[in-house]
């Protein structure tokens, strides 16, 4: 039967860095504490990236359990596709969020035994307490995954916390409209503590909340002022480490070991960077990987470019944050943590618009790229389109075609796979398009 | 000719379907400026109130996507994709601009893909929340009342509150006539076909909403001289899904051997069923009736009581239909790349069987070509109905 099938797990991939070579460790930890959690009868929220609640989970003491992680996990160990396939199975389609769909695949499973399922990868995800999703612009099975989820759960309930931030528009000004996103914003976080307390019988501490609205503001700063340290030529850390790197801001924000894992990090740089240690000896291209998730089971890829003399310095992916001292208001003065953290989350997806507005015909996603191209010294791009997930993947041709437009031609590849679905990869075609490219690039710097 | 000096409503619907825009088209000709728009999220009645005709773009099954995909992935769903296919084709050459709701992540995540790429005088995304509670309310009327501001700005006119009451009034009864239309499909067999219906509202949505309200009018007078049908009467199925603006598959289901008697879709049942309540602030109002009036997947309704309740609460109105019309069998129609319906289709098909309702989910890509391959499977549904 497919479900009992296993396939062989991929090798553990060379990092740059000895922090990313940490990662693999934190996570396991990660998903056993959930699993401990569970056993101790402590209150698990299932969460997702990026949704502005870190900070508040982390106060209220309840214990995350991030649905994308474990699934990335599966994909990363190419053992999703029995759960891809039970997914389908129920009349899910095989073209929505395969994340949502690994893990609804995983969760009505353990719920119909009773158990995990078979050789669950890192002991399995464990059955919630509650679910967190989110409805904002970021993507739709924010909203419609644990909602989903809970037609096998049907006891869990699910908060949906609304957490929209401004458009770029030329029409009206989006300064005039930060003042309602707030409040709108600042409402739904009030909202998701209410439901949390009643919930889990967890109290908000809120003096504990303003400390790890502080914390995380320093914990940004920290993590731009580490990435910046890869401009260095050659480069000491590139987009493959940058996957792994991604666990502490996206999984562990608002927690000491996330800002002490960046500390190391930003010292073993600087000291990379002292003894001119890169990515690899003799730098011959250095790319920007431009745009899209990386497919987990693949991030072999990454050193496949290495070995043709290319580094991703710098990447868009997973950068879901901005310096906090570059914000054109002092979060500092804004005492009251919801507000806080809603300001923070405004500033932070608008970041980009105002500098796009100098650039006649700029839109924030392109003049990014070009602030990336001129600070890293990049020569060429990479995207990758992962055909389920629709918010980080549509667009990319488009930035692609304006750059060309507004700024400058500049070789470029998008690389067509998934995240997690290994049936839409293929290896020998994607080293060929890579080599074609590294071609591409050659030519460029010959003329 | 225009709608208003012709007779026979049928007729001037498949004129309009056959060759839609052109109505759009001529009133450019005449002065008009018309403002496009995706989807059953944009509240027209802003648009009307300030003095432009909207126009919702439609696509087409029968035309293959060829220019879409240098600019668009084709990760996006193949409505959107088909959308902007024809856009770009200059299918549309009359807009003066247009208007995106966030309904979706194929819309909003292309929505700057639509602004560059057109290049139109006036664009505007609305910013709609996937919540509909209180404060999500409070703050979709913020979103409209940047709508309404932006909009005046750019005929260099504020909008009026009178204008926007007087929108309210004819798109609700624009809705009404919609209903009335909807009734007479209840007798069995129905007076009209559901692919007739199909063009109708697809014809309707491609015109100023006054002459939209006579061809309905006209449709309603003709349909209703009609004899009922005599002899073996057939299935009576109701279509479920996002948006149909293309009768190919309605008429496929029928050329099966059945009569689609309602449905949930739009524009359709799902759009229609409500209305602005003409007392209070009008842009209140019509922010009410866009967020909580139309029943959408793309809309997150929150949980009140067990979860039995809570299906009730998303797919009631769906049964309450399906009872109303006295239907046989639910096709759930959903396109590959449409998270909001496809992440619902177990809850909702489980939900809808337990009513004691049959239910056929197919997966479509928006294509003729894609189809017809749907067809045994509709037969087999149908026959397996016939027998029960
Ligand atoms: S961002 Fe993409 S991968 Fe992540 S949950 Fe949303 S659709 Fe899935
Ligand atoms: S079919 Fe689905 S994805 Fe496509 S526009 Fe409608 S809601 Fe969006």
């Amino acid at each position: 039967m497919t479900e009992e099938k296993k396939p062989e797990e991929r090798k553990k991939r060379r990092t740059a860095t000895e922090a990313a070579a940490s990662i693999g460790p934190m996570v396991k930890a990660m998903i056993t504490d959930v699993q401990k959690a569970r056993e101790e009868g402590k209150p698990i929220a299932f969460t997702f990236i990026a949704c502005a609640y870190d900070e508040i989970i982390r106060a209220m003491d309840i214990v995350p359990s991030w649905v994308e992680n474990y699934a990335g996990i599966c994909g990363a160990k190419r053992d999703a596709q029995r759960f891809l396939e039970r997914a389908e199975s129920l009349n899910f389609s095989r073209s929505l969020c395969t994340y949502a769909l690994c893990g609804l695949g995983f969760d009505s499973w353990r719920e119909e035994l009773g158990e995990m399922p078979p050789d669950a990868p890192w002991g399995g995800q464990v059955k919630p307490t509650v679910m967190l999703g989110s409805g904002q612009i970021l993507c739709d099975p924010r909203n419609k995954w644990f909602q989903a989820a809970q037609h096998y759960m049907p006891d869990v309930p699910v908060y949906d916390v609304s957490l929209p931030y401004p458009a770029y528009a030329d029409d009206y000004d989006f300064h005039e409209t930060e003042g309602y996103y707030v409040k709108h914003i600042v409402e739904q976080l009030r909202g998701l503590i209410d439901f949390l307390e009643e919930q889990t019988g967890h109290k908000m501490d809120w003096a504990r909340l303003e400390e790890l609205v502080d914390l995380v503001d320093r914990t940004y700063d920290l993590i731009v002022d580490t990435y910046d340290l890869r401009r260095a030529i050659p480069t000491p850390m590139g987009t493959g480490d940058a996957m792994n790197t991604m666990v502490p801001i996206q999984f562990m924000m608002a927690t000491q070991q996330a800002y002490d894992f960046f500390t190391n990090l930003n010292a073993e740089l600087k000291d990379k960077i002292a003894r001119k240690e890169g990515v690899i000896e003799d730098e011959k291209y250095r790319l920007i990987w431009g745009g899209g998730l990386p497919s987990w089971f693949a991030l072999g890829d990454f050193n496949y470019f290495n070995s043709k003399g290319a580094v991703f310095p710098v990447e868009t992916t997973y950068r879901t944050l901005e310096s906090t001292r570059d914000f054109d208001i002092d979060l500092k003065k804004i005492k009251d943590p919801l507000e806080h953290i809603a300001w923070r989350w405004v500033k932070t997806w608008t970041y980009w618009y105002d500098k796009a507005r100098k650039r006649p015909g700029s839109h924030p996603d392109v003049e990014r790229l070009i602030q990336y191209i001129e600070d890293f010294k990049i020569d060429g791009i990479v995207m990758h389109e992962a055909f389920s997930c629709r918010s980080w993947h549509v667009g990319l041709i488009w930035q692609l075609n304006h750059l060309k437009k507004i700024y400058r031609d500049m070789p470029s590849l998008i690389l067509e796979s998934d995240i997690i679905d290994i049936s839409s990869y293929n290896e020998a075609d994607t080293r060929a398009r890579i080599d074609a490219f590294i071609d591409t690039l050659e030519a460029v710097k010959d003329r | 000719m225009s709608a208003e000096n012709s007779t026979g409503g049928l007729a001037i619907v498949d004129k309009y379907y056959q060759g839609y825009g052109s109505r759009a088209r001529e009133l450019k000709k005449q002065g008009k400026q018309i403002m496009g728009y995706l989807c059953a999220f944009t509240p027209v009645e802003i648009i009307t109130a300030a003095g432009f005709v909207p126009f919702r773009i439609k696509g087409d099954v029968n035309e293959p996507i060829t220019k879409a995909d240098t600019e668009m992935e084709t990760i996006v769903c193949p409505l959107v994709r088909s959308w902007f296919d024809m856009s770009l084709k200059g299918k549309y050459e009359f807009l003066d601009g247009l208007v995106i709701s966030h309904a979706c992540d194929s819309m909003a995540r292309s929505k700057d893909i639509w602004k560059y790429t057109l290049g139109l005088p006036y664009f505007h995304f609305i910013d709609t929340s996937h919540a509909i509670d209180d404060s999500s309310l409070d703050f979709f009327v913020s979103i409209l009342g940047t709508f309404r501001k932006s909009l005046g700005g750019f005929i260099g006119q504020e909008i009026s509150d009178e204008s926007l009451a007087q929108a309210i009034r004819v798109y609700n009864e624009n809705r009404q006539r919609i209903w009335d239309l909807y009734e007479l499909r209840k007798s069995d067999p129905p007076l009209l076909s559901g692919a007739e219906m199909t063009r109708v509202l697809v014809a309707a949505m491609g015109l100023p909403v006054q002459e939209s309200i006579k061809l309905l009018e006209g449709v309603i007078t003709e349909v209703k001289q009609r004899q009922p049908a005599v002899g073996a009467k057939l299935p009576r199925i109701m279509v479920v899904g996002a948006e149909v603006d293309d009768a190919a598959f309605i008429e496929l289901i029928e050329d099966a051997g059945a009569s689609v008697v309602t449905d949930d879709l739009c524009p359709g049942g799902r759009e229609y069923r409500a209305f602005v309540k003409t007392e209070g602030d009008p842009v209140a109002a019509i922010a009410e009736r866009y967020l909580r009036g139309i029943m959408c997947g793309r809309s997150y309704v929150e949980q009140k009581g067990t979860y039995p309740e809570y299906l009730e609460q998303r797919f009631g109105h769906i049964a309450r239909a399906a009872k109303e019309y006295n239907v046989d069998g639910i096709v759930l129609y959903i396109y590959k790349y449409c998270d909001p319906f496809g992440f619902e289709v177990p809850a909702m098909k489980s939900y809808l069987e337990a009513q004691g309702i049959q239910v056929l989910y197919l997966e479509d890509e928006y294509s003729m070509s894609t189809v017809g391959r749907l067809r045994t499977r509709i037969q087999a549904f149908l026959e397996m109905l016939g027998t029960r």
